[in-house]
């Protein structure tokens, strides 16, 4: 791939494809950074029921989840781990008693991996034990070292959040002085632009958050009550879920006018809710140093040798002997049909989009209120009723500058939270981008014999013995998942890589296991016994051309009745050939008095239409 | 290794095509406009089908089979040939009407003779004439079965277009997915000739006898041809077969091929590099070197480089053979099933990837054909989709992705999409909106909304009730291929011409229809006053030099300049101090405390002190004395002159800029625009000429590249 790029070949694809790194907004806005504030204290160890794992267990396996999740995705982000109740101090000028930070604010490498594995299961718990132990607890101390953590990092910081993660709903067994000083501190923290969040964990009695955590985290973005309400998470999973939500800072991909035409505009913000991860592209290193090296292009002219610059080039495309050339300017410029935005073409039933016509992953879009005040308001009306309506308002889309229109549909969606009340869908619309004339293609189908009603009830049986239920985030990619086990061996000096799953292989046994007999019975079914599915296809059997021909094959097939039935409600009988017809009497024991065809005919569709 | 196909396009020239109802155009300029505008889309589409032209109703004859006065005024203007600019040139310039008439059963036999001869011993994948004509001609039809005969024989296909619809009724289209004709505007019958009439019964005749009962959807009109050029797709390439076993469990295997059947359709061809001059290419050469990242971007051979991965903080050297060697490896292609689920779960799902394969049983294996169906017809009845790891190839990254039940009139397949891994999906929570009290619209507004929406319904209903889609997407060519033929058609014509505009049509194309924009007139202007929505002045926008000096009392981007008073101590300064070095000299001389003289010299000294430190943080404040320095050179011209001391404070400055070479320069790119000299149009007294301060200007933006490349 990367050869063909040269020679700004695919140049728009490339843009297209570069989201908002690639906006500056990432580079100026700075790095995002995350600090994990985790309870030490004696209770976190606790073991849960059936062998439930610890709450400490659990935290650490999330941590290492995020951290993980952060090396692929997005290594620039800096990620702190600050343990504090702890007997043991560590901290950067030791100013702390019982505050231990394990990883200083910096961006995770393969070594802060290794340093969480000491700290996970049994072991885990020893180590711990060992190397911090279980103290006093300051949750002030605590959060005044993480400020100083932050202060003390020298690069931008865009987006600052600390996530607390604690079972005592109550620090400090009643010590005024202590609660207050905590407050404080947070309320400092805050004032600077730090996120709080309390990732709150099962404490037999239950969590009570207004006894003191409700006045130290931050207000919820949306000032709803909901934020404080949520249930403490028991299970990794429901952990894993709300940590997930908040790790990531939500960034818009652009920030748009959505014209309903008129001048009534409102502002929106573009997400882009997924998108494809690909292995990073390599960088280049100096052999003897393993110093990172740059590349840099220039043109110079063939004769002279001097450096062409962007003004001594234009663009050619050649087309029957003919060049035709034009400036840099003017190829961006024949991209150009209107400025950037969404503009609303009207509104049409959700039935008319199609599940097949799709070209790209959809985007999202919420309303900006900070860009036009009251687009909020007018985007919540909307989605309301097209909701209501289910309808999907249809829009052209021009992303950018110099960039073609698109047709995309919005498509409401309407907020829901799941079970633990953490939002499972967002409130917006989804953004889905329709296709072309251009972009379908003309497939010739292939029409074959349909199968018999017994033929689809033993199939039926076979996808009721595999059915599962379908998570989006249930595959891993293993070809991802690969390249970051090689890297980490090679990072790690370890022998060999760690073995991947790949989640998208078939567990065949399992599955023939569970068919049994029902796979055998189904080929019974539909193949003869000399078919052989998997080998080379048996030699064409000659017959007329087409059409006709096709109907002539059906012959070896029994049809079935609802097929028949069409046929003898779009009265095509007659396409069908005597053999096949007369199969069809004796399938459903018709008499016929004669073997003409308009006889057999008659007879069928007298049968069938009673 | 297509096979491309052999199109012969025969346009009618004769008198009658040149007539027309008053106000409209004439079927002639309609029907060259539609071969042009054909034309011009294999020409850049670089299509490798063969066109031909034959014109008929011309003055003249030539055509091979002419003899004895049959087959006259049918010439053959243009033998099989890949369509170039040439083609184009002769159809803009060479094709006028012609004087005479001319049989179009007559010129179809000239062109089926044409295929038949350009086409010995070679093989294309399709045959196929265009007619263009109005059917205005006297003709007889007493070879017709011959005629369709020997278009079945050969395996040649018919379209026809014609200045009127084959008939009124808007037949629905066949799948859903490929583009029909639309409504047409005219109703037949009404003021054609006889022997139009009779020319259109023989045109449903042969079109039928050809392709039964879809023959009359390759009828076309003009004013269909010209607005949605995507009809021309049969003739476009056709999706590359993909033969792979769909399997379940380790048993049971059928046969399949998938076709993509949408997939985003891009440019195909690039720009190249020519120099501006020569417009040659090999006159630029490309140059790519290998550079450390240090101070003297020390130069590194290729050969000394190799490649490693970023793992998070860490990069990891991993050459390209270890890379190979220990990635992921797939065991070819494969369609395997990993569970069936239900389809409502799937469609929550972001759908990834750019294509939708349509998966039918291999053709002609009518055993697999009713397995696939088997399977078909149970997910359809159950409302379940199959889930699938997906891989095109052996070197191809695997996929998983579902399939699903599509059953239509004419065939069954399964419809396969990409589905997200977990690595792709990025969970946002958004904040909550319709339970958001300062958010939620009244029932006025939610009602007003309401009718824009009734007023701006796309799917209407006709007079029998039925739903019809009014702005069909999926109808609509790709604007952007269009204007981008038309601009290179216009330059390759013109070289020296500016660009076009937007065809007026084109635009139309991708506006809201006009009924539609009428109708919500009124709705809207109900929603603007209901819904008050305002733009918010953003205080903090990015700074042009324009901002910077058109209006003084602007603060600084980053390091503020407080100019009142009454925002810090009022405490009596004496000195321009070197924590905020800018706040005091303002403050100094608001005070009036020392002379602005003094002031002046003060700041300077500052101003070399902090220039003397090489650090970002000293450099930056630095860049502000200097930005304060010139906001009150401007402000106070009248003091700077009678106190002759500006030409001294402004001789020191090439000195700074000197210095500034030499500092951190990164910075230097946010200054850009707010750090020039004070010229002369600014400051009378300045002793710098305008070209002097443009000279130091241009150092500086040199250095600004330089240092950007270095910092970003």
């Amino acid at each position: 791939m990367a050869e063909r790029r040269e020679y700004y070949q695919n140049e728009d694809d490339e843009v297209e494809e570069d989201e908002e790194d690639s906006g500056g907004d990432y580079k100026i806005s700075g790095r995002d950074s995350l600090v994990f504030l985790v309870d030490a204290s004696k209770e976190m160890f606790i073991k849960g029921e059936d062998g439930e794992p610890s709450n400490f267990d659990m935290t650490m396996q999330c941590v290492r989840s995020v951290y993980t999740s952060k090396i692929i995705s997005s290594d620039k982000d800096l990620v702190a781990l600050v343990f504090y109740g702890t007997e043991q101090s560590k901290n950067p000028r030791n100013s702390f008693k019982h505050v231990y930070v394990y990883h200083d604010l910096d961006s995770p490498g393969s070594q802060c991996i290794l340093d969480i594995d000491k700290l996970l299961g049994e072991k885990g718990a020893q180590f711990a034990e060992k190397t911090m132990g279980s103290g006093e607890t300051s949750l002030g101390d605590a959060l005044w070292c993480c400020s100083n953590l932050y202060s003390d990092i020298k690069l931008r910081l865009s987006h600052k959040r600390l996530m607390i993660f604690t079972c005592r709903d109550e620090h400090h067994g009643g010590d005024g002085a202590k609660d207050r000083q905590a407050r404080t501190k947070a309320a400092d923290l805050k004032e600077t632009g730090v996120v709080i969040d309390l990732m709150h964990l099962t404490k037999p009695g239950g969590f009570d958050v207004s006894l003191f955590f409700c006045d130290i985290v931050s207000p919820p973005e949306d000032e709803s009550e909901l934020g404080l309400q949520i249930e403490p998470c028991r299970k990794l999973e429901d952990l894993q879920k709300r940590v997930r939500a908040k790790e990531l800072k939500k960034r818009s991909q652009s920030r748009l006018t959505f014209s309903l035409g008129e001048g009534v505009n409102l502002a929106v913000g573009v997400y882009v809710l997924a998108r494809t991860a690909t292995k990073p592209s390599a960088v280049k290193l100096h052999r003897d140093t393993n110093e990172p090296v740059r590349t840099k292009t220039r043109y110079f002219h063939a004769h002279n040798g001097g450096i062409l610059l962007p003004n001594d080039m234009k663009r050619a495309q050649v087309y029957g002997k003919k060049q035709i050339v034009m400036e840099k300017d003017e190829v961006d410029e024949i991209k150009k049909f209107d400025d950037p935005g969404l503009v609303l073409m009207g509104f049409k039933p959700m039935d008319r989009l199609k599940l097949h016509h799709h070209i790209r992953p959809a985007l999202f879009i919420y309303p900006e209120e900070e860009q036009i005040s009251g687009s909020s308001c007018m985007f919540t009306a909307l989605l309301l009723n097209c909701s209501e309506k289910n309808l999907f308002a249809l829009c052209r889309y021009i992303p950018r500058r110099n960039t073609p229109p698109r047709f995309v549909a919005l498509v409401p969606q309407r907020e829901e939270l799941d079970q633990s009340q953490t939002q499972a869908t967002p409130p917006g619309f989804h953004v889905i981008f329709l296709p072309f004339a251009d972009d379908i293609r003309t497939v010739d189908a292939h029409v074959g014999p349909t199968a018999s009603d017994e033929q689809v009830d033993k199939m039926k049986e076979i996808v009721h013995k595999l059915r599962f239920k379908y998570k989006s985030d249930a595959f891993e990619n293993p070809v991802l998942q690969q390249h970051y086990r090689n890297l980490e061996a090679l990072a790690l000096n370890m022998l060999e890589p760690e073995p991947i799953e790949d989640l998208t292989m078939p567990k065949v046994q399992m599955m023939d296991a569970r068919l049994g007999p029902l796979a055998q019975e189904f080929k019974d079914l539909v193949y003869p016994p000399d078919y052989n599915p998997e080998g080379k296809p048996a030699a064409k059997r000659k017959t007329a051309e087409s059409g006709g021909g096709a109907a002539e094959k059906k012959a070896k097939v029994e049809m079935s009745e609802e097929e028949l039935k069409n046929h003898v409600a779009k009265c095509t009988l007659g396409k069908l050939t005597v053999p096949v017809l007369k199969d069809a009497c004796k399938q459903f024991g018709i008499r016929t008095t004669g073997t003409k065809k308009q006889e057999l005919i008659d007879a069928l569709t007298m049968h069938l239409s009673k | 290794d297509v096979r491309p196909g052999a199109l012969v396009l025969c346009m009618d020239v004769g008198f009658s095509m040149s007539n027309s109802e008053p106000g409209q155009e004439p079927s002639f300029e309609q029907a060259k406009k539609v071969i042009q505008k054909f034309v011009q889309r294999q020409v850049f589409a670089e299509n490798k089908d063969e066109v031909g032209l034959v014109l008929f109703g011309t003055d003249g004859t030539k055509n091979g089979l002419a003899e004895d006065g049959q087959y006259e005024n049918i010439t053959v203007h243009r033998r099989l040939m890949m369509p170039d600019f040439e083609l184009l040139e002769e159809i803009e310039s060479k094709l006028q009407p012609g004087g005479q008439q001319a049989d179009w059963l007559d010129a179809l036999v000239v062109c089926m003779d044409l295929l038949q001869e350009e086409t010995m011993g070679k093989k294309f994948e399709r045959l196929n004439i265009v007619l263009l004509t109005d059917l205005n001609v006297q003709t007889s039809a007493d070879q017709l079965d011959v005629i369709i005969d020997s278009l079945k024989k050969a395996r040649i296909t018919l379209q026809f277009f014609l200045p009127f619809p084959v008939d009124g009724e808007d037949r629905a289209d066949g799948g859903g997915d490929g583009p029909g004709p639309s409504a047409a505007p005219v109703r037949p019958g009404k003021g054609l000739s006889r022997q139009q009439t009779q020319g259109l019964e023989m045109v449903k005749n042969i079109m039928t006898s050809l392709e039964e009962e879809d023959g009359l959807e390759e009828v076309y009109t003009f004013s269909d041809a010209l607005q949605k050029l995507s009809i021309f797709k049969r003739i476009d390439r056709r999706p590359m077969a993909w033969p792979c076993h769909l399997t379940i469990g380790s048993s049971l295997t059928i046969r399949i091929v998938g076709y993509k059947a949408v997939t985003e359709e891009k440019v195909k061809k690039s720009w190249a590099i020519v120099e501006a001059q020569s417009h040659q290419r090999d006159d630029v050469k490309r140059e790519t070197v290998y550079c450390l990242d240090d101070d003297n971007e020390t130069e590194v051979q290729k050969d000394d480089t190799i490649q490693g991965f970023r793992y998070g903080s860490d990069i990891v050297p991993f050459s390209k053979v270890d890379e190979d060697q220990m990635k992921y490896k797939s065991d070819g292609k494969c369609f395997s099933v990993l569970g069936f689920t239900k389809q409502e779960l799937v469609r929550c799902s972001p759908f990834m990837g750019s294509q939708v394969v349509k998966v039918f049983a291999a053709r002609d294996d009518e055993h697999a054909a009713v397995a696939l169906s088997a399977l078909i017809r149970a997910l359809d009845s159950l409302k379940m989709a199959a889930i699938v790891r997906y891989a095109y190839d052996r070197r191809s990254n695997p996929q998983v992705g579902a399939a699903f039940p599509c059953i239509k009139e004419k065939y069954e397949c399964l419809l396969y999409v990409q589905l997200p891994f977990m690595e792709d999906l990025r969970q946002f929570t958004f904040p909550v909106l319709e339970n958001n009290k300062k958010f939620k619209p009244s029932e006025s507004q939610l009602s007003a909304v309401d009718a824009l929406i009734d007023s701006m319904m796309l799917v209407e209903k006709d007079e029998d009730g039925e739903s019809v889609d009014v702005f069909k997407v999926n109808h609509i060519p790709n604007p952007q291929f269009q204007r981008l033929f038309q601009c290179l058609h216009h330059r390759g014509v013109n070289p020296d011409d500016p660009l076009p505009p937007v065809e007026p049509w084109l635009k139309r194309d991708l506006e809201r229809p006009q009924a539609v924009s009428a109708r919500c007139q009124t709705p809207l202007q109900d929603v603007k006053t209901k819904f008050p929505l305002k733009v918010v002045v953003k205080k903090k926008e990015q700074k042009t030099s324009a901002d910077v000096f058109g209006n003084q009392e602007h603060a600084f981007t980053l390091t503020s300049i407080p100019c009142e008073v009454s925002h810090f101590n009022r405490r009596s300064l004496f000195q321009v101090g070197s924590v905020n070095p800018v706040r005091d000299f303002c403050t100094l001389i608001r005070q009036k405390t020392v002379s602005f003289d003094q002031a002046c010299q003060q700041l300077t000294h500052r101003i070399e002190q902090l220039l003397g430190n090489r650090s970002p943080e000293y450099y930056m404040k630095s860049i502000a004395c200097i930005q304060a320095f010139r906001d009150q050179g401007a402000f106070l011209t009248g003091i700077f002159r009678s106190s002759g001391i500006c030409s001294s404070k402004v001789k020191n400055r090439p000195s700074a800029h000197v210095e500034l070479k030499t500092s951190c320069l990164q910075h230097a790119l946010l200054f850009s625009d707010a750090l020039t000299l004070i010229s002369k149009d600014e400051v009378d007294g300045s002793t710098f000429s305008k070209q002097d301060a443009n000279q130091v200007l241009t150092a500086f933006y040199s250095l600004q590249l330089t240092s950007f490349k270095k910092f970003v």
